[in-house]
């Protein structure tokens, strides 16, 4: 039926003003409303959620609108929970203060915290939502919480396992047994959706090591009698070990032979399945079809089984795909670093044809800057079937230290250091630093800037400046350093970068303390200060990041130094690195050897000072305090003169020490041999002339903690010159973990 | 400074009282701590007619205190209880710009001028005759130009790299959909350099020809003329050697 | 030193090029043919363009421009395919870029705002010389 109203009247509202409900309800004065449009209106204002309740009463020409408005929550507050703090909880509510209160929401509320319990393992924890009445229609909502016992796993165990034992699937497994930690790890609770993680964790297993038709069948959960503990049963079939048959490449591009792409394949029939070395073949071929220049190829590897030799024969199929450009590279979130920073990251410009590939790479980089806590690239459909977006997300953290303050140091005592660095200077993605630090024994400023895309190129520019003292303490003279080193670092072939670099400056050598010094040290001393130039390159080939075995590779670093040209010291130095990396039983265990040499001779009949010569520190070779092995002065200072030469080959290695990975603690093992040796007249100095090797073995523990990896070694000395210095604890940064 | 300010309880105060302390507060740049007495009458007294003016002044607090996030839930809040109030054009105004205040360099992040963007258009078209439509036009525009002038820096960044199709397609970006803004007559330019390297005359022509005719007087057609009469750009007084390159780029930050 | 060669953009091959015929195809049949192209014209009517080019990489010096091969499609104002030109990297002109920029009205961050920022952050790396 027909209403036509010319007067509303609204009772109840308190908070919500009439305009508000006339404009939720959407109804004109004097305009034709049928029985349907009233209904509409009411489910407006209903769905509003600011009313408990909605009556519409039609009289004759006057509407009337009845209202109860829901209360508004005053205050909420969480009782009875302590295994899961406040914050964690009030993170889902719905129901807020200020806002109005509907049950439905209140429930939800309930509902959500309980599901938080429930992931956490305590499957008996309850929680009910009840509200205190206030005046002026408001309500305090209380959420009472009562926690069940926690539940942990015991035991697990594995039904059908032959080629494995249960203690190698255990670990293999992330559910970990009530281990001796337990009150720490939150881990080994029972939760649903990791043991289905864990089933797939089982086949991956299996199935890199050529079980194809690996399964589990099922997972038996039992609950211990006390219920506070569960026993899993993985019940899983094997089925036969396959190896790879024979590799074949096939086109169907014409025009493209497949000779060289058959040589990519670096899989010998004979070895076992595993998805990954199907994998590194696709990679390997299609980095070899980027850089042939051919477009939009796809790789389908076809597999055909043969069950009686139990072998895989696999033909890798060139497929033209689908033409795909990129249409824009969208990039967001960068708020302190410039558009160009990120951008020059991606070798693909808009417009080329989309690699996939290139793109991941370019992800990897962007997120190797350092600038971002968070980088996500993602292609998504363009404005036509042909065309993609890259879209770039990121989310930006911290990128500088500013700070004063003293740090402590094993080898040199307590200092005083104010230093900044900025490694996003400006958000040009720039690397400021200053530094000055006053040691007990020396002070120290020193100046180093870094441009990694010079003039848009990708070409490092660098250029380091430093002021100090040092008087290191296996010395009893103190030198002082003036000098400033620009240097250009750019690519010269696929992982291979040059560095050239000048250096200019001074250095003087003193004896404050008037100290009883060597011959040879005093006579470096009455030198006073020589001015010292020198021009240097570095060539260095590095497979380990970008090669395309991502976890093994071979570092060679080869490096002169040529002083002379108008500077008071002439000097040959040469350094050279070679160092190969592996990881065994998939990328679990970290195993590295390196050789480093270096030698340095005098130029135009001059003899080497002492400030030149090799002096060995931790870096070089570990159980010695710095200065600890090589040339000495035995008559009477004792004090270590330094090596022409060194030498050392080492070999190290990390692993897990069983602990779950949240402790965040790895052991090592590693052995270095080496030596120092050589001086211009050995006659004046008393020190042994001989190559003499020392030997040293030691066990280093890595831990993680917020302020970067530390890694704390413990070394013993095999052979060693009675006169060495020894150093049988040392706490550094560790570098590669 | 404490996180909460206000930890005596207010029960016993009246709206009024603590409406006027929120305000001292504001008059001692305060703002975080107005905020918080403005939110406690919303919390104690609901339905006082204190409570809805103490909302808007809320958001207004948070704003002034550049606490944007904060300042946009308050504004939102307002918006959703009070619809239809006269201050209503006032939150949407707060709300887009909270969004606006928050724009960075160009070469920044442009998430954030999309939804200044359509924050502002809310206040345009709902409250046209407000005087927070006025601004909200002038900032518009503002944000208009500052995603025009992102297209043009990367535009920029693949026409120094020689990239010219893909600079090319980032310029006429520009010229077709931001022609308001101040960088068209730039991306005309730009299009007639990128054109005229690429070999393709007519396209250079037909790009120098519009910015001839709308933007006759502009240093970009002075320099598109002398390209397209095969003069060619002469290097500037202030030297193009590589040094002063460097310098340029290297200290400070220019894009060429 | 050893140079690197990178492609980019794309240009189609002589053989799925060879489909087209002058006066016959349409927008619609010629993207099908050799798919989208790269850059167009300012003007509605105005031809396509398919660029590919190959840079030299080489050591500290800029990626230099060794190769390109510009595809221009234009089209009559029925839509039909007019032309098929081809040009190649000696058609461009050099052109010196002019350095003026448009400068838009919202600042950068600052050197001391960014230093003040990382105040009290603390690197493993200055605490163990």
């Amino acid at each position: 039926q027909e209403f036509q109203f010319s007067t509303v009247e609204i009772q109840g509202n308190g908070r919500v003003s009439t305009e508000s409900i006339l404009n939720f309800a959407g109804i004109g004065r004097n305009q034709g409303v049928s029985g349907g449009e009233l209904n509409d209106a009411y489910q407006r204002v209903l769905a509003s959620g600011l009313f408990e309740s909605v009556e519409f009463i039609p009289q004759g020409s006057k509407l009337l609108i009845k209202v109860t408005e829901f209360p508004t929550v005053s205050r909420i507050s969480i009782e009875g929970n302590s295994k899961v703090n406040d914050d964690v909880l009030s993170s889902v509510l719905q129901t807020q203060v200020r806002r109005a209160y509907a049950p439905s929401t209140a429930e939800q509320d309930a509902a959500a915290m309980a599901e938080i319990y429930a992931s956490k393992g305590q499957l008996a924890a309850t929680v009910t939502p009840r509200i205190i009445r206030r005046n002026d229609n408001r309500v305090d909502v209380v959420f009472e919480v009562t926690e069940g016992k926690n539940v942990e796993v015991e035991r697990l165990t594995f039904v059908g396992n032959r080629q494995y034992s249960n203690a190698r699937l255990r670990r293999v497994l992330e559910t970990k047994q009530a281990g001796l930690l337990r009150f720490l790890v939150g881990r080994d609770t029972f939760a649903e959706d990791r043991v289905n993680f864990d089933k797939q964790v089982l086949t991956d297993f299996y199935t890199s090591r050529g079980f194809i038709d690996f399964e589990v069948l099922n997972v038996a959960a039992e609950f211990s009698r006390e219920r506070d503990a569960y026993f899993l049963t993985f019940n899983i079939r094997e089925g036969q070990k396959f190896s790879f048959g024979e590799m074949t490449t096939v086109s169907e591009i014409d025009g493209l032979d497949t000779a060289d792409f058959q040589k990519e394949i670096n899989i010998r029939s004979g070895q076992t399945y595993s998805p990954v070395a199907v994998e590194n073949a696709i990679e390997r071929i299609e980095i070899l079809a980027t850089k042939k220049g051919i477009d939009f190829l796809r790789v389908e590897p076809r597999v055909t089984r043969n069950d009686r030799e139990r072998s895989l024969d696999i033909s890798f199929a060139l497929v033209r795909g689908p033409r795909v450009f990129v249409e824009r590279i969208d990039i967001e979130g960068n708020a302190t670093t410039l558009d160009r920073v990120v951008r020059r990251q991606f070798k693909t410009v808009e417009g080329d044809p989309f690699n996939p590939r290139e793109i991941r790479e370019a992800a990897s980089r962007i997120r190797a800057l350092g600038f971002f806590s968070d980088a996500r690239v993602d292609a998504r459909a363009g404005s036509g079937p042909e065309k993609v977006i890259v879209d770039v997300d990121l989310e930006e953290t911290s990128t500088g230290s500013f700070s004063f303050g003293v740090n402590y140091s094993v080898s040199s005592g307590a200092n005083l250091i104010a230093s900044f660095s900025e490694s996003n200077f400006l958000g040009r993605g720039q690397r400021l630093a200053f530094n000055l630090t006053t040691k007990l024994d020396d002070g120290n400023l020193s100046f180093n800037f870094v441009e990694p895309a010079f003039l848009g190129r990708d070409v490092a520019f660098g250029l380091s400046a430093n002021y100090g003292f040092s008087a290191p303490i296996y010395a009893d003279h103190e030198s002082r350093d003036i000098f400033v080193s620009p240097s250009l670092t750019f690519p010269v072939a696929e992982n291979a970068r040059l560095r050239l670099n000048y250096k200019v400056g001074t250095n003087l050598l003193r004896n404050p303390d008037d100290n009883d010094l060597p011959a040879t040290i005093q006579a470096d001393v009455d030198a006073g200060e020589v001015f010292e130039q020198s021009l240097g390159y570095t060539y260095s080939y590095d497979t380990r990041r970008s090669g395309v075995n991502p976890n093994a590779g071979v570092k060679f670093e080869f490096s002169q130094d040529i002083a002379g040209f108008g500077s008071d010291v002439e000097y040959l130095r040469t350094t050279a690195t070679v160092q190969g990396d592996t990881t065994l039983f998939n990328e679990e265990v970290n195993l590295s050897a390196s050789i480093k040499g270096g030698m340095i001779e005098g130029r135009g009949g001059m003899d080497t000072r002492v400030s030149n010569r090799f002096f060995t520190g931790t870096s070089l070779i570990r159980g010695f305090e710095p200065g600890g092995i090589g040339p000495r002065d035995l008559d009477d200072t004792e004090l270590a003169l330094g090596g022409k030469f060194y030498a050392v080959a080492s070999l190290e290695t990390d692993f897990p020490l069983g602990l779950p990975e949240e402790y965040g603690i790895k052991g090592g093992l590693f052995l270095d041999h080496g030596a120092l040796w050589g001086l211009d007249d050995a006659s004046s100095a008393g020190g042994s002339e001989d190559i003499s090797w020392r030997t040293v073995v030691g066990a280093s523990v890595f831990l993680k903690t917020p302020i970067g990896p530390l890694r704390f070694n413990f070394t013993k000395a095999l052979n060693k010159e009675d006169y060495d210095v020894e150093q049988n604890f040392d706490l550094t940064i560790a570098t590669q973990f | 400074c404490s996180e909460y300010a206000p930890e005596r309880d207010l029960e016993g105060y009246t709206a009024e009282e603590i409406y006027k302390r929120a305000e001292y507060e504001i008059t001692t740049k305060d703002f975080d701590s107005a905020a918080q007495y403005f939110a406690e009458i919303g919390r104690l007294y609901p339905y006082s007619s204190w409570s809805k003016r103490a909302l808007i002044m809320e958001a207004f607090a948070y704003h002034r205190g550049s606490d944007y996030e904060q300042a946009r839930l308050a504004a939102q809040r307002f918006i959703d209880f009070y619809p239809a109030d006269d201050d209503t054009a006032y939150a949407h105004y707060l709300l887009a710009l909270s969004y606006y205040d928050q724009i960075d360099d160009v070469g920044r992040d442009q998430g954030l001028t999309f939804q200044a963007l359509q924050a502002l258009r809310v206040v345009i078209e709902q409250f046209p005759d407000t005087e927070y439509a006025r601004s909200s036009v002038l900032k518009f525009d503002l944000a208009f130009d500052h995603l025009a002038a992102k297209e043009m820096e990367i535009g920029r960044y693949y026409l120094k790299r020689k990239h010219y199709s893909a600079a090319v397609n980032r310029f006429r970006v520009v010229v077709e959909q931001f022609q308001t803004t101040q960088h068209t007559a730039e991306a005309l330019h730009r299009l007639v350099e990128s054109y005229l390297a690429l070999g393709l005359t007519e396209e250079a022509q037909s790009a120098g020809a519009i910015l001839g005719h709308n933007y006759q007087s502009t240093e970009w057609y002075k320099d598109s003329y002398a390209l397209l009469t095969g003069r060619g750009l002469e290097a500037k007084s202030l030297g193009d050697n590589w040094l002063s390159a460097v310098y340029r780029q290297m200290v400070r930050g220019e894009w060429l | 030193c050893v140079a690197q060669y990178r492609n980019h953009g794309y240009t189609p091959n002589d053989a799925d090029l060879a489909q087209i015929v002058v006066g016959k195809d349409t927008k619609d049949t010629v993207r099908n043919a050799i798919g989208v192209p790269q850059s167009e014209g300012l003007l509605a009517d105005s031809a396509w363009y398919y660029v590919r080019s190959q840079f030299k990489h080489l050591g500290a010096y800029a990626p230099k421009e060794v190769d390109r091969q510009v595809l221009a499609i234009s089209f009559d104002t029925s839509g039909r395919v007019s032309n098929v030109e081809r040009y190649g990297l000696e058609d461009g002109q050099v052109v010196t870029l002019s350095r003026r920029v448009t400068v838009s009205n919202v600042q950068g961050t600052t050197f001391l705002k960014q230093l003040f920022g990382n105040l009290g952050q603390v690197s493993a790396e200055q605490l163990l010389q």
